[in-house]
């Protein structure tokens, strides 16, 4: 079994190590100490297990989990608590809790063993995501791969998204990013008073609404500020008008 | 809204308690009039009932004049004149009252004429009386009110003293050393009881010496390194005369605590966190510097240094004072609290005060 070790602290690293050098039939394929070094390290080795530190630099553990392949399993090793909901929500298969022990740990890879074969689902219902989720909390940044590299959205730059079968594109800052999410977890994970979902297909940022314009009778075409035109439902346009209590 | 009218069944009970001192006006005034028991009754009940509410009103004009702050000729010129409106309202509404019963109860015109002024005197009295009653229950709330917020300030302190995902990542850190370097692990565990006790010791005071203050702050930061080794570097430059200053206890070291998990735990080179303390004019000023990334994942910042500014504002009110500036990569934290002990600051504080 291979194995990518990712946490930003060396003598966490280094239990790690200690207890998987313990296992029979374990390789040690990368140890990392952040979370874009941990995305590439997933690309590169194609490791049956990681083992993520959710506070990381670069990038947390969270986002180390979306943008692997979903065969990957993951273990969460951390010292907060408060994630365990958010690491059910990911399908991560198991979440030690730092310090853990030896047969802690065992227990997490005897899991793994046992769910393999099994794929990550891509995302939870959205409800469910929200329910993991901190009454107030809502995702400030948005991570996407472009090829082996990573590239960080602030929630703040992105103009709209776009649903493309099982992808979503994003648009921020002149450039499309496309992210295999659904997206209505990315509008139950985004801040609802800052954007709208104006089409079952596009979810917008409200500060690049310049202006809506009637289309045919029961549709609008909203304008962004950039020029750019996002068709506009019913249900949409309502939603806008409560949102801008107009 | 009056306390009194919260719930029914405290007006009532507060409506049944005017019923002796209704009896003792029937009395004075019966004997004053002279009445007889039904004229009294026709007379006084009514004016009990609307003085029972109008004795209400001072709960308004009382939070509108605290006892403490204002002026005591003009809160008691101000409820004089309350006393005597509202006396003088009641006699005019009484004496229209009683006119118009003239034809029933002839007796009653007459001897109301008499037991006017009795009646006015007694109202000025009651009302004055209600006044002082709502005094006392504002003052009850208030001193409840500060207990409570003390209470809270004293367990929110203790929650801060010793944060848990510290203490977990600690021991991991130990966990780790174990089996690596079991004297290093030793060593580690000495300084992280160091660390526990002293801030355990320094909880349950509220005021204590810069220098313990910067003591416990060290044996934190001996405990971080050990964790995260070369990315902690510090660089710390107290001036000696802050050493004696008094400070609220576990100032700082919330303060250091946020610099390294929001600034170096974030940060893959780490970097220096660096602390000064100067005495200043106004008392002493400490600042912290961390670096820190600005595109860092989100992670709550802010709530250690909310509750180290509510501690300062609720102990000196605006003689102390929190200010936070995030450079593009540079988070800084200047705190400036009066000094008491600094002997130098002491002396400059009688200037100021002669001054002034």
């Amino acid at each position: 079994m291979k194995v990518i070790i990712a946490d930003d602290e060396e003598l966490a690293r280094h239990v790690l190590r200690e207890y998987l050098e313990r296992q029979a039939g374990i390789e040690i394929a990368a140890e990392c100490s952040n979370g874009f070094e941990a995305v590439k390290a997933a690309a590169e080795h194609r490791p049956d297990v990681m083992f993520l530190d959710v506070q990381m630099p670069k990038l947390d553990g969270f986002e180390v989990l979306e943008l692997i392949d979903s065969e990957i399993a993951v273990i969460f090793a951390t010292a907060f608590d408060q994630y365990a909901m958010r690491a059910f929500e990911a399908a991560a298969v198991d979440y030690l809790l730092k310090p853990y022990s030896e047969d802690r740990f065992r227990t997490a890879l005897r899991k793994v063993e046992q769910r393999k074969g099994e794929i990550r689902p891509a995302s939870l219902p959205a409800e469910l995501k929200a329910a993991a989720r901190l009454p107030g909390e809502y995702l400030e940044r948005i991570v996407v791969k472009d090829g082996t590299r990573v590239h960080v959205i602030p929630a703040g730059k992105l103009d709209y998204a776009e649903a493309q079968d099982d992808y979503i594109a994003l648009r921020s800052e002149g450039k499309n990013w496309l992210k295999q999410q659904s997206i209505a977890s990315l509008e139950a994970a985004l801040n609802p008073k800052r954007f709208v979902r104006l089409h079952r297909g596009y979810l917008v940022n409200i500060e690049r609404i310049a202006r809506i314009e009637p289309n045919t009778k029961d549709t609008w075409i909203a304008v962004l500020n950039d020029g750019s035109k996002v068709p506009v439902s019913r249900g949409g346009y309502q939603r806008f008008n409560s949102l801008v209590g107009g | 809204m009056h306390p009194l009218l919260r719930s029914w069944k405290t007006f009532l009970l507060y409506l049944a308690a005017w019923a002796p001192l209704g009896l003792m006006f029937g009395l004075l005034i019966s004997v004053a009039g002279p009445l007889t028991k039904s004229e009294t009754a026709t007379l006084i009940v009514p004016v009990i009932v609307v003085l029972a509410f109008a004795c209400l009103s001072p709960w308004y004009m009382c939070r509108a004049l605290p006892l403490r702050s204002t002026n005591p000729w003009r809160l008691f010129g101000q409820h004089a004149l309350a006393a005597v409106v509202v006396a003088a309202g009641l006699l005019i509404a009484a004496s229209a009252y009683v006119s118009s019963l003239s034809d029933v109860l002839p007796g009653l015109n007459r001897g109301y004429t008499r037991a006017a002024p009795v009646l006015g005197a007694m109202i000025t009295m009651i009302y004055l009386l209600s006044v002082a009653m709502h005094y006392v229950v504002i003052e009850a709330q208030t001193s409840r009110r500060s207990e409570l917020l003390a209470r809270e300030a004293q367990l929110r302190a203790l929650k801060a003293q010793v944060n848990p995902h510290f203490l977990f990542n600690s021991l991991n850190s130990i966990s780790s050393l174990t089996a690596a370097d079991p004297m290093r692990a030793r060593q580690m565990c000495i300084q992280l009881a160091d660390f526990l006790r002293t801030s355990l010791r320094l909880g349950e005071r509220t005021l204590i010496p810069f220098s313990e203050e910067m003591e416990l702050t060290r044996m934190y930061l001996s405990v971080e390194q050990v964790r995260f080794g070369g990315r902690l570097q510090m660089a710390i430059d107290i001036e000696p005369a802050c050493d004696d200053c008094e400070v609220p206890a576990l100032m700082i070291q919330p303060l250091v605590e946020n610099a390294v998990k929001h600034g170096i735990a974030l940060l893959e080179q780490g970097g220096e966190i660096r602390m000064l303390g100067r005495i200043v004019k106004d008392g002493l000023r400490f600042v912290i510097e961390n670096p820190y990334d600005p595109l860092a994942p989100s992670s709550r910042s802010g709530i250690g240094l909310a509750n180290v500014r509510q501690r300062l504002d609720a102990r000196y009110g605006s003689a102390a004072s929190l200010d936070v500036e995030a450079s593009d990569d540079t988070y800084r934290v200047t705190v400036l609290v009066p000094a008491k002990g600094a002997q130098a600051s002491e002396s400059m504080v009688r200037d100021e005060k002669r001054a002034s």
